[in-house]
C-alpha cells in the first residue's frame, strides 16, 4: 500500500494550484471556526475564573446571610440570624471547624489626627483572618480575649493604611472609629479588588462584641455566618443539613420560604456560567451559521473544480485509482482547505477575543481545548461538505473523463 | 499463453432509442512482445475496442482475458487493479496533470499501485533517462513541447512495469519529425520486450507494427503481419545492442 503522506503530498499540489479555491474555503471556515474558538475560550475562561473565585471563597465554606432571597431582591435589610444561631450552629456542626460571625457597615468614618476616611467596617471574631485565608502581615491578629474582653483593638486593611497612615507605621496607633477611639494592631495582606468598587482593602476588622455595642448599637443579631468545613467534597451536603437546621431553629413552616440566604461554592459557579451563557449562545448561532455558509461555499467551488477536473480525474482512473481513491482525493483536499482553515480560525480567535474582552471585561481562556474544537468542526464541515462533490467526481466514467480531455 | 485474448466481443451502446453496435463480434489474440496496430476509419469501433482492450470497458456480450484473467464480469475496482497491474496508456493529446512535474507526472500510477514499488522515485529518473528527460524532471507540461509531453506520458506508461501498452493515436498531435521520434521510441520499447497495441488511422504510424488490425463497422476486416524493413532492422538493431 502506498503511504499515507503521499496522498496528502499528492492533494497538497492540487490544493496549492487551484488558489483561489482554496482562498475561499479557508478563508469562510476561517470565519465560523474563530467564533466557535471565541466560544470555547470564553466558556473555559468563565469556569476558570468561576473556580478562581471559589478558590479565594474557600472550596470548602459557606457563607450564611440572615436576610431572605425577597428582602435582599427589595433592598429591604434583614438580620434574622442571632449569636444564639452562631453558637447553636458551631455545636450542632462539629465538622464545621470554623463558624465565624460577621456583620458589616459601609459608612464607616475612620480619623487619625486631623485625616479622614470613609470604609468599611467588619465586626466578626478572632478566626476572622482564619476563615478567609488572609493573612495578617504586620502586627498581631486579633484574639479571644479581644473579643470576650470587649476591646477597643482593630485590624486594617491596606487603602486605609495608605489613606490614614502615609508615612507612619499604623500599629500601635489610636484611631477614631465614629467617636470610639480603637488601637490598631495589625495589617491584614493586600487582597486587590474582585471588580470596580470592590476594594477589599478598604476595611477595617474590630470585635464583633466591641463593634456590636460601642458602635453598631446591635444586641444580638448578625449580618452573616461563615462557615468552613472539612470535608470539600461534600458541601452539598452540609448546605442542605444547615438549611434544615435553621428552618427548624427558626420555626419555618414547609411552605414559607428560608429567612436566610446561603451562598455556596456551587453557586459562584452557577452565577458565572449563567453570565457567560447569552454570549455563547450569541456567538454559538453566528459561528454555526457562517461554518454552514462556509460548507455551502466549499461544495459549490469543489462541484466546479470537479467539472474542470474530469480530465485529470479520467488520467488518474486511467493509470488504476479506484472510484474510491478519486474520493479520498477530493475528501482530502477539502479536509486539507478547511484544516487550514481552522487554524486561520483559531488565529482570529485568539486575536479577536482580546477585543471582545474589551468590550465586555469577559474572561476568555484559549488552551488546546479551544483549539481541537476548532479543528474537529474544521475537518467536519470539509468532509460533510466535500463528500457530495467527491463522490461526484468518483462516479465520473473514466472513458468519458479521457474523452473529454482530448 | 496469449496475453490478450476476445472471444466474439460485442459492444452495444444504448443512446435514447437508438441502440447502436459498436462491436459486432470481435475475436482478437496478442502475444506477448508483439507491436500491432489496429487501423480503421472513425466509427469503425477502434476506440472502443482499445477502452476493451484497456480494462476501461467491458464487453456486451463475449468474453475478454487480460494475462490469464477473464475481466469481462470483473467489478469497476478489480478493473482498475487490472489497469494499474497491466496497463500503461498513452493517450492523443498527452494527459499529463498540469499542476505536477514531469517527475510527478510519471510517479502518478504509484500511487495507486497495491504491491509495494521500492526505489519508485529512481525508477522514474530511470525512465525519464529513457525517454531522454532526465533534465525535465522538474519541468511542468506547460513547459514541456508537445514531443517531450508525450515522452513524460510514455515514461508515465511504462512506470509500473506493465504488460501492455496502449497507444490511442499517439502522434495525432504532433509534427512529422516528432512523431517520428515518438514512434522511434515506443518501437525501442517493443524491441526490448514490451507489447505494444497503437490505434491509429495514420498508414506511417502503423507502418511501425508488426501486425495490423483493420477494423470496419465493428468487425475485423484484414489481420495481417506485415515485417517492414524499419521495424525489422530497428528489431535486429535493438537486439544486436
Amino acid at each position: 500500500m502506498v503511504p499515507f503522506w503521499l496522498r496528502c503530498a499528492d492533494a497538497w499540489r492540487a490544493v496549492r494550484t487551484y488558489r483561489l479555491r482554496a482562498v475561499f474555503c479557508s478563508l469562510s471556515v476561517a470565519l465560523g471556526v474563530g467564533a466557535i474558538s471565541i466560544i470555547v475560550a470564553a466558556t473555559e475562561g468563565a469556569y476558570k475564573q468561576a473556580y478562581d473565585m471559589v478558590d479565594r471563597f474557600g472550596p470548602d465554606a459557606m457563607l450564611i446571610f440572615g436576610e431572605s432571597e425577597e428582602a435582599r431582591a427589595t433592598g429591604r435589610r434583614e438580620k434574622n440570624i442571632t449569636l444564639e444561631d452562631v453558637e447553636a450552629l458551631r455545636q450542632a456542626f462539629p465538622t464545621a471547624y470554623l463558624v465565624v460571625p460577621m456583620s458589616s457597615r459601609w459608612d464607616m468614618i475612620v480619623a487619625y489626627r486631623n485625616r479622614k476616611h470613609q470604609t468599611r467596617l467588619t465586626a466578626t471574631t478572632a478566626d476572622y483572618s482564619r476563615s478567609w485565608s488572609w493573612p495578617v502581615t504586620e502586627g498581631r491578629d486579633l484574639t479571644e480575649q479581644d473579643v470576650k474582653g470587649l476591646r477597643n483593638v482593630a485590624l486594617i486593611g491596606r487603602t486605609i493604611v495608605q489613606e490614614l497612615f502615609p508615612d507612619e507605621d499604623p500599629v500601635g496607633k489610636s484611631i477614631f472609629v465614629r467617636n470610639v477611639a480603637v488601637q490598631v494592631v495589625g495589617v491584614l495582606e493586600e487582597r486587590g479588588s474582585t471588580g470596580p468598587g470592590h476594594n477589599l482593602d478598604d476595611r477595617i476588622v474590630m470585635p464583633i462584641t466591641t463593634a456590636m455595642k460601642k458602635i453598631l448599637n446591635e444586641k444580638d443579631r448578625v449580618q452573616a455566618v461563615r462557615m468552613r468545613f472539612v470535608d470539600a467534597t461534600r458541601m452539598e451536603h452540609f448546605e442542605a443539613e444547615v438549611r434544615a437546621f435553621l428552618r427548624k431553629r427558626h420555626g419555618l413552616q414547609e411552605r414559607q420560604p428560608d429567612d436566610f440566604r446561603i451562598v455556596s461554592p456551587r453557586e459562584i459557579v452557577k452565577f458565572l456560567v449563567a453570565l457567560t451563557g447569552s454570549l455563547v449562545v450569541f456567538i454559538g448561532i453566528t459561528g454555526l451559521l457562517s461554518l454552514v455558509v462556509a460548507g455551502f461555499v466549499l461544495a459549490n467551488l469543489f462541484l466546479l473544480s470537479v467539472n474542470e477536473r474530469t480530465p485529470e480525474i479520467g488520467i488518474r482512473r486511467s493509470v488504476g485509482a479506484r472510484r474510491r481513491d478519486i474520493l479520498a482525493q477530493f475528501l482530502l483536499e477539502a479536509v486539507t482547505l478547511t484544516a487550514i482553515g481552522g487554524i486561520l480560525g483559531f488565529g482570529i480567535g485568539v486575536l479577536g477575543g482580546p477585543l471582545l474582552k474589551n468590550v465586555a471585561e469577559f474572561p476568555m481562556h484559549f488552551s488546546w481545548k479551544a483549539f481541537a474544537v476548532g479543528m474537529v468542526t474544521a475537518t467536519l464541515v470539509g468532509v460533510i461538505f466535500g463528500m457530495q462533490p467527491a463522490r461526484k467526481a468518483a462516479a465520473v466514467h473514466p472513458i468519458e473523463a479521457v474523452r473529454k480531455g482530448s | 499463453m496469449s496475453l490478450c485474448v476476445l472471444e466474439d466481443v460485442r459492444k452495444t451502446y444504448i443512446l435514447g432509442d437508438v441502440r447502436v453496435d459498436v462491436l459486432r463480434g470481435v475475436s482478437l489474440q496478442i502475444e506477448p512482445g508483439e507491436f500491432t496496430a489496429i487501423m480503421g476509419p472513425s466509427g469503425s469501433g477502434k476506440t472502443t475496442l482499445m477502452n476493451i482492450l484497456g480494462c476501461l470497458d467491458v464487453p456486451t456480450q463475449g468474453r475478454y482475458i487480460l494475462a490469464g484473467k477473464d475481466v469481462t464480469h470483473m467489478s469497476d475496482d478489480e478493473l482498475s487493479r487490472m489497469r494499474s497491474e497491466h496497463i500503461g496508456f498513452i493517450f492523443q493529446s498527452f494527459h499529463l496533470l498540469p499542476y505536477a512535474t514531469a517527475l510527478e507526472n510519471v510517479l502518478l500510477p504509484t500511487l495507486y499501485l497495491e504491491r509495494r514499488l521500492d526505489g519508485r522515485k529512481k525508477r522514474a529518473m530511470e525512465l525519464l533517462a529513457l525517454v531522454g528527460l532526465e533534465d525535465r524532471a522538474g519541468f511542468k507540461p506547460s513547459q514541456l513541447s508537445g514531443g517531450q509531453q508525450q515522452r513524460v506520458a510514455i515514461a508515465r506508461a511504462l512506470m509500473n512495469a506493465p504488460r501492455l501498452i496502449l497507444a490511442d493515436e499517439p502522434t495525432g498531435a504532433l509534427d512529422s519529425a516528432t512523431a517520428k521520434d515518438i514512434m522511434t521510441l515506443l518501437s525501442d520499447l517493443n524491441a526490448q520486450g514490451t507489447t505494444v497495441v497503437v490505434v491509429t488511422h495514420d498508414p506511417e504510424v502503423a507502418g511501425y507494427a508488426r501486425r495490423i488490425v483493420r477494423v470496419r463497422d465493428g468487425m475485423v476486416v484484414e489481420d495481417r503481419q506485415t515485417v517492414s524493413e524499419t521495424t525489422e532492422r530497428r528489431a535486429h538493431g535493438a537486439v544486436l545492442a
